[in-house]
């Protein structure tokens, strides 16, 4: 725009062909720079070839407290490369906008039943395009415990699915079993004086040379495991009397349990607290007291915050552990979060609540240095939605299984309806080329298309919001005529008439 | 073009008053659909000896040469192929990999086949029954008096089953393992005779009259049961992989892991099947894909899709079945791939996928399936488009003779 009259004054000089000669030589100049830097990147997008994918400008919750506000995550090779304000977005990266959106670790589900089709040995029987797996993506579900194994829910693959092959070292202890518990206590016991031994012997032999190593002989191997720190092992139980026992045991032989059902753990909790036990709970669940007993009893809302207030780590689980429409409706896999939702109704904090489907899921299943947060270095299974997580008009936008978009709300038939994204939220691509001056926002971006034929008046109207960082701030009067701006005005004369 | 009049007029340049021998004739047609898609008017076919000699439009024929002057509206079509049917064969199969069993073993004439060509389909493939890999089949033309008559080729395809299990994946892969262990089996009887070879050398440098050792290495004999897998491997044999549901593809893709051979898919379509999830990769694939016409509905929904329509614009090489392996499918085969097109799969692509595709997948593309020069004589004439429901099959020629159809020749 400016050249032009610069090239008329020019050209009507004398020494016009000497300038002329000049005006092409910057334009060449450019030329040079660009082309040298074009091989240097491109050699730098040839070395890591990985697939690198991009969610810019969302809410990151990272489920360990952190929130980060209009951040970006950045996916390398199916792994979470890096998140944060100060992301370079390489050009190649598939980038998704995710502004005014929130990133979630994807959920856990610490039991499951028909997500992968058959059970079985996943890998060769799973059916990755099982309606259910969508269903639970659509959930948020990105791991899911199927028999004993914990497996990812990547849809569309045959392989590479299954994280850990035992997911809970199962143990009964039950009041109603009495000879089962002394088996129990034997076992332990006898691994602890083998324990015991070990150590002894470890101490003696460096004295005495001759020393004999303690015999492994009628030694319980599961017991030596927990006892040894490997494994935790999980009870089944919600009475108040094998919770009190349960808690009591582990006290007397050091290791934490992970207690399936607990109940009436809410009776309990300082116990099961000392114990450094976990909680699987349900937080719908609804049981009356046993009422030929004096003490309490019966399942409470609270179960989950009183537990937690005492020190116990939650998991939360659906009353069902399938997808279906029959019997509990609302109960099953699908409404994970509004179970946890349950959960912080009855005092959990918020925190607590994405805590109990997502890393304290992974550390009872023993992968949680694989999965269960948004850190660097973690697998990159996360979930987008258009708002909390455990609000119950929330929807899960995308979800994302190690670094692939396994699931697009809008591609489904399932929801897609519902609420369908705004079209904004589409159009990541061109975002990219101007990214480089700064972060803009989408609300920025439209006027400027709006406004294309006066593209002086756009570049001031352009960057005024960018400075402020706050379009709501009505400084300008001529900035309300933009049309975004008009329809912010028009948004809160509405709340206000409501 | 230019060769096939001189071609037509050379018998009587070198002998006019010769007479016409008995198996040559000369089909005149309105409108024949050459079977690769393309539709050819006013085409005069030369027939010798089953085969076509010679074919064009307009060509002048001979006076002499007996001429089948069809009506107007009349359509000629070549031959169906099916290459996918147990119809004229009986008895079930195992479940386990029986890859050295031949189809053709079980062949033998009935009057079942008459529901072949009586209903358009000159040429079948026929496969041994079983889940597993049950074996190889075989490529027979619809009549004859002996199973020798019958057969046009042995070994056309090898089946294999692939489904959502462990089984079905070891089938294949096992296959694979123990033409391997086979390899290795005659490297060390390789060693063994050099070694012996070496040693022979060394005593006859001794004492000269020894017993003659063998002069050349003859290797062990492949069992029959690992050698299909090494006609795979040299691509003297190819697949047909039946696959269930997308799930059961990514298995297929997961159990050939690095292992290059020739296989396509047998995808039995059901009201709710889910391969439209890999309709794009098999597209890219580009392999036969032999599926029924029927209209499938995305799985808990009424959504309608085309999926013989979807996989032939990914790429894929469409071949259609009848919708049931019976007289009954093969009644209403023509008038369901109709129904095909009328929701949208391209007119040329359902040629294709009835004539020609399923004779190239079968190894026979260069010997029927479509009418052109060198093409076996086997062809259909409707009493006009042959999709139209109310369209008759006038006649059926098989190797140059009627075999079906009130026409004479």
């Amino acid at each position: 725009m400016h050249l032009r009259p610069n090239q008329q004054r020019r050209t009507s000089r004398p020494t016009w062909l000497l300038m002329a000669a000049s005006l092409f030589l910057a334009p060449t100049a450019l030329a040079n720079v660009s082309i040298d830097d074009e091989p240097a990147e491109e050699a730098e997008a040839e070395e890591d070839k990985e697939e690198v994918l991009a969610l810019v400008g969302g809410e990151i919750h990272t489920g360990l407290g952190g929130v980060l506000r209009d951040a970006t995550i950045l996916v390398r090779d199916g792994k979470i490369g890096a998140f944060g304000y100060d992301v370079d977005v390489p050009e190649d990266a598939e980038v998704v906008d995710v502004s005014g959106m929130r990133v979630y670790p994807g959920l856990i589900a610490v039991g499951s039943f028909g997500l992968f089709g058959s059970s079985g040995n996943l890998d060769d029987s799973v059916d990755p395009y099982n309606q259910n797996m969508t269903l639970a993506l659509a959930a948020g579900i990105t791991t899911a415990v199927d028999g004993n194994s914990v497996a990812k829910l990547k849809r569309g693959h045959v392989d590479g699915l299954v994280v850990s092959s035992s997911a809970f070292e199962t143990m009964s202890y039950s009041n109603g079993n009495p000879q089962g518990q002394l088996k129990v206590e034997g076992d332990l016991k006898g691994a602890a004086d083998y324990i015991r031994a070990y150590r002894a012997w470890e101490q003696e032999k460096k004295s005495n040379k001759e020393a004999k190593e303690p015999s492994k002989k009628g030694v319980d191997q599961k017991s030596l495991r927990i006892l040894r720190g490997e494994v935790r092992p999980r009870f089944n139980a919600d009475d108040r009397t094998d919770l009190l026992e349960i808690a009591q045991l582990a006290q007397r032989y050091g290791f934490r349990p992970i207690i399936n059902g607990c109940r009436e753990g809410w009776t309990v909790a300082d116990e099961l607290g000392r114990a450094g036990a976990t909680a699987i709970v349900t937080p719908r669940t609804r049981r009356p007291k046993d009422e030929s007993l004096l003490r309490e009893g019966g399942s409470s809302i609270e179960n989950a915050a009183t537990l937690y207030s005492h020190g116990v780590n939650v998991v939360v689980v659906p009353a069902s552990r399938g997808i279906s429409l029959g019997g509990i409706v609302g109960q099953d896999l699908l409404h994970l979060p509004i179970e946890a939702g349950f959960a912080i109704r009855g005092g959990l904090p918020q925190l607590a609540g994405l805590r109990s489907i997502t890393i304290e899921a992974a550390r009872v299943l023993g992968v949680d240095y694989r999965i269960g947060s948004i850190e660097v270095g973690k697998d990159a299974d996360l979930i987008v939605t258009d708002g909390d997580l455990l609000h119950y008009q929330t929807f899960v936008q995308w979800a994302i299984v190690d670094g692939e978009i396994v699931y697009d709300k809008q591609a489904e038939m399932f929801f897609a309806h519902i609420r369908p994204r705004p079209e904004t939220a589409l159009a990541p691509a061109e975002r990219m080329d101007s990214g480089e001056e700064a972060p803009a926002d989408a609300p920025e971006e439209e006027p400027a298309e709006d406004a294309g034929e006066e593209p002086v008046i756009e570049e001031s109207g352009g960057e005024e919001p960018e400075a402020n960082e706050d379009p709501e701030d009505p400084e300008d009067p001529e900035e309300s005529e933009d049309p975004e701006e008009s329809e912010e005005s028009e948004n809160t004369e509405q709340t206000a008439g409501a | 073009m230019i060769l096939s009049p001189l071609l037509l007029l050379g018998p009587i340049a070198a002998a006019p008053a010769a007479p016409v021998q008995g198996d040559l004739f000369v089909i005149k047609a309105p409108r024949v659909e050459l079977g690769d898609g393309e539709v050819m008017e006013h085409a005069v076919i030369l027939v010798e000896d089953g085969e076509i000699v010679t074919m064009g439009q307009d060509l002048p024929v001979e006076r002499g040469i007996p001429v089948i002057e069809l009506e107007e509206g009349q359509v000629v079509m070549p031959g169906l192929v099916n290459p996918y049917s147990r119809v004229g064969m009986s008895g079930g199969g195992y479940n386990d990999s029986r890859p050295q069993v031949m189809a053709s073993a079980e062949l033998y004439p009935s009057a079942a086949y008459k529901a072949f060509f009586e209903n358009g389909v000159t040429t079948v493939g026929q496969y041994p029954a079983g889940q597993g890999i049950p074996g190889q089949a075989v490529a027979v033309r619809p009549k004859g008096d002996s199973a020798e008559e019958m057969i046009v080729e042995d070994g056309v395809y090898l089946k294999v089953v692939m489904r959502n299990n462990s089984s079905a994946k070891r089938n294949l892969r096992d296959g694979f393992k123990k033409a391997d262990d086979h390899l290795k089996k005659v490297e060390k009887e390789r060693e063994k005779f050099d070694k012996a070879q070496a040693k022979a050398k060394g005593d006859k440098k001794k004492s000269s009259s020894k017993s003659k050792s063998k002069e050349t290495f003859v290797p062990p004999p492949a069992d029959p049961r690992v050698q299909p897998f090494f006609d795979l491997r040299e691509g003297k044999l190819r697949a047909l992989v039946s696959i269930r549901n997308a799930a059961s593809y990514e298995h297929l893709i997961d159990a050939i892991g690095d292992e290059e051979f020739e296989w396509h898919l047998r995808v039995p379509l059901t009201r709710d099947i889910d391969v439209f999830h890999v309709a794009d990769k098999v597209g890219e694939r580009g392999c036969f894909v032999l599926m029924e016409p029927l209209i499938t509905l995305v799985p808990g929904t009424l959504r309608q899709r085309n999926l013989p329509a979807e996989f032939e614009r990914a790429g894929a090489k469409l071949v259609l079945l009848p919708r049931t392996d019976s007289k009954a499918g093969f009644e209403s085969f023509l008038e369901d791939v109709g129904v095909m097109i009328g929701a949208g799969l391209d007119r040329k692509a359902a040629v294709r996928a009835i004539t020609h595709n399923p004779a190239t997948f079968m190894g026979l593309g260069d010997r029927l399936g479509s009418l052109s020069e060198g093409k076996r004589a086997n062809l259909l004439i409707f009493s006009g488009d042959p999709f139209q429901p109310d369209t008759k099959l006038d006649a059926v020629m098989l190797d140059g003779k009627f075999v079906s159809g009130d026409m004479d020749q």
